[in-house]
């Protein structure tokens, strides 16, 4: 490896940062360059000590001050109220209202799956993704039948996404586990073709949507939950993003999550 | 348990992180005290929304954003007065004298004073960003990742000003340290 793109890495590589063949190559560098060593001897230096002295300390006072000012923020806010449970007979009105309410909470957990959960600001797309989901799950309440292909049989459901995905969404039977397929759709979220597979437990219907994500993230992100009404999981796993939205509880939406 | 007991169990174990980095950024004791506290009441609002595993750069994001604007209002009172310039050098010493003040020991403030003093003053004269990345890194421990979420830039952006941030510091200590030898003679 070259001085100067070693000299780059120095501060990823103290950081534990670097793929590990950039790593290795940086680590080759180091034990044959002089300048590089010392850099990289010296930020060791400033860390420790920034490490040692850099932490300024809160005064006693100001844990009892935060405490006392929570008090005061809790009375002068109203807890959310519980979403109430949806039933296909309701009116308009209450049907919009409840759709404001969800797409509140399916505001927060669409933009974990963008990585940027911490960020307050709920961008325009996300928006745009969480109003889609709503409303095409509601509309699949709706609607006579939820799939395009109805089919029990993963083996019939997983074919016929291919040529219509532009990816091969997980389908699986899980019959056995107690949330039946049903069988699958196409549906439209942000103007773009997602795949919904949907699945049963009990008399609670569940759209899992899937589309391909530019996260990396190998694990579940963020599972966001709302309260008493619809439930949102969302989560990406090996390039994709799966939200599952349903009225069942939460618990058993997180264990279809895992058989996923 | 409430929400408001789940918001504390949560939150307040990261009080300490919070302030540091609002001391770092505002460099006054009561600037960051009411900085951390608007930022504790402004998260508590937002807690229906955070569904992260980790609450920590969750908060800090909310902290670093209240103490900016902060610094914003600043330079509009000051009107001519830069960003860099108010948080450094016109503040520095004061934050110094201020922190100096803290509850702490003779022995511990002998002990650490003149590390601890020294590293004071060369972090005052970095500019905020650079500061923050320095200690949301070496203080914290945050992760490249952690850190794009909590200042709002891409991971390589993180990388990049975090090994300027750590050259300018290095000069910095470098000029006052070579400072002191002269004046020691
Ligand atoms: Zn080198």
């Amino acid at each position: 490896m070259q001085c100067d793109r070693a000299h780059e890495l120095l501060g990823a590589y103290r950081d534990g940062e670097l793929a590990p063949e950039e790593r290795r190559a940086v680590a080759g560098h180091i034990g044959t360059c002089r300048t590089c060593s010392t850099a990289v001897a010296d930020d060791e230096r400033i860390g420790r000590l920034v490490k040692k002295f850099g932490r300024i300390a809160p005064p006693p006072a100001l844990e009892p001050r935060l405490r006392a000012a929570l008090d005061r923020a809790e009375e002068t806010s109203l807890p959310g109220k519980p979403v109430e449970t949806p039933h296909l007979g309701m009116d308009a009105p209450k049907a919009r209202a409840l759709a404001k309410r969800v797409a509140a909470l399916a505001a927060a957990c669409l933009v974990a799956v963008m990585a940027t959960w911490w960020v307050m600001d709920t961008t325009r797309h996300a928006e745009q993704i969480e109003h889609d989901i709503l409303s095409a799950h509601i509309r699949s309440l709706l609607q006579d039948s939820p799939t395009q292909v109805a089919s029990s049989d993963q083996h019939v459901v997983r074919p016929w996404f291919a040529g219509r995905a532009d990816f091969a969404p997980a389908v699986k039977d899980l019959t056995a586990e107690g949330f039946a397929l049903l069988g699958g759709r196409l549906d439209y979220v942000a103007d773009r073709r997602v795949a919904v597979v949907v699945y049963k437990r009990r008399l609670h219907l569940i759209n899992v949507f899937m589309w391909p994500s530019s996260v990396a993230a190998t694990e579940s992100l963020a599972p966001a939950t709302s309260r008493n009404g619809y439930n949102l999981l969302i989560w990406s796993r090996n390039g994709v993003s799966y939200c599952a939205i349903s009225d069942l509880n939460a618990a058993e939406m997180r264990e279809l999550q895992h058989l996923l | 348990m409430t929400d408001k007991a789940r918001f504390e169990r949560l939150t307040l174990p990261h009080m300490d992180a919070a302030y540091n980095l609002a001391s770092h950024l505002l460099q006054t004791r009561a600037d960051a005290e009411d900085a951390v506290q608007d930022a504790f009441v402004r998260a508590y609002r937002a807690f229906h929304q955070f569904e992260g595993a980790d609450i920590r750069p969750w908060l800090l994001t909310i902290v670093r954003n209240v103490c900016f604007r902060r610094l914003q209002e600043r330079r509009r009172a000051d009107n001519v007065v830069s960003l860099d310039e108010v948080s450094s050098r016109s503040t520095g010493a004061a934050f110094e004298a201020d922190m100096a003040s803290a509850d702490r020991s003779p022995e511990q403030t002998a002990i650490a004073s003149s590390d601890q003093a020294l590293l004071a003053h060369a972090m005052a004269e970095l500019p905020p960003v650079f500061r923050e990345v320095i200690v949301l890194r070496e203080i914290e421990d945050l992760s490249y990742r952690e850190i794009a979420g909590v200042i709002g830039t891409p991971v390589g952006t993180v990388m990049s000003r975090l090994a300027r941030a750590r050259t300018e510091l290095k000069a910095i200590l470098n000029r006052m340290t070579n400072q002191d030898d002269r004046n020691a003679m």
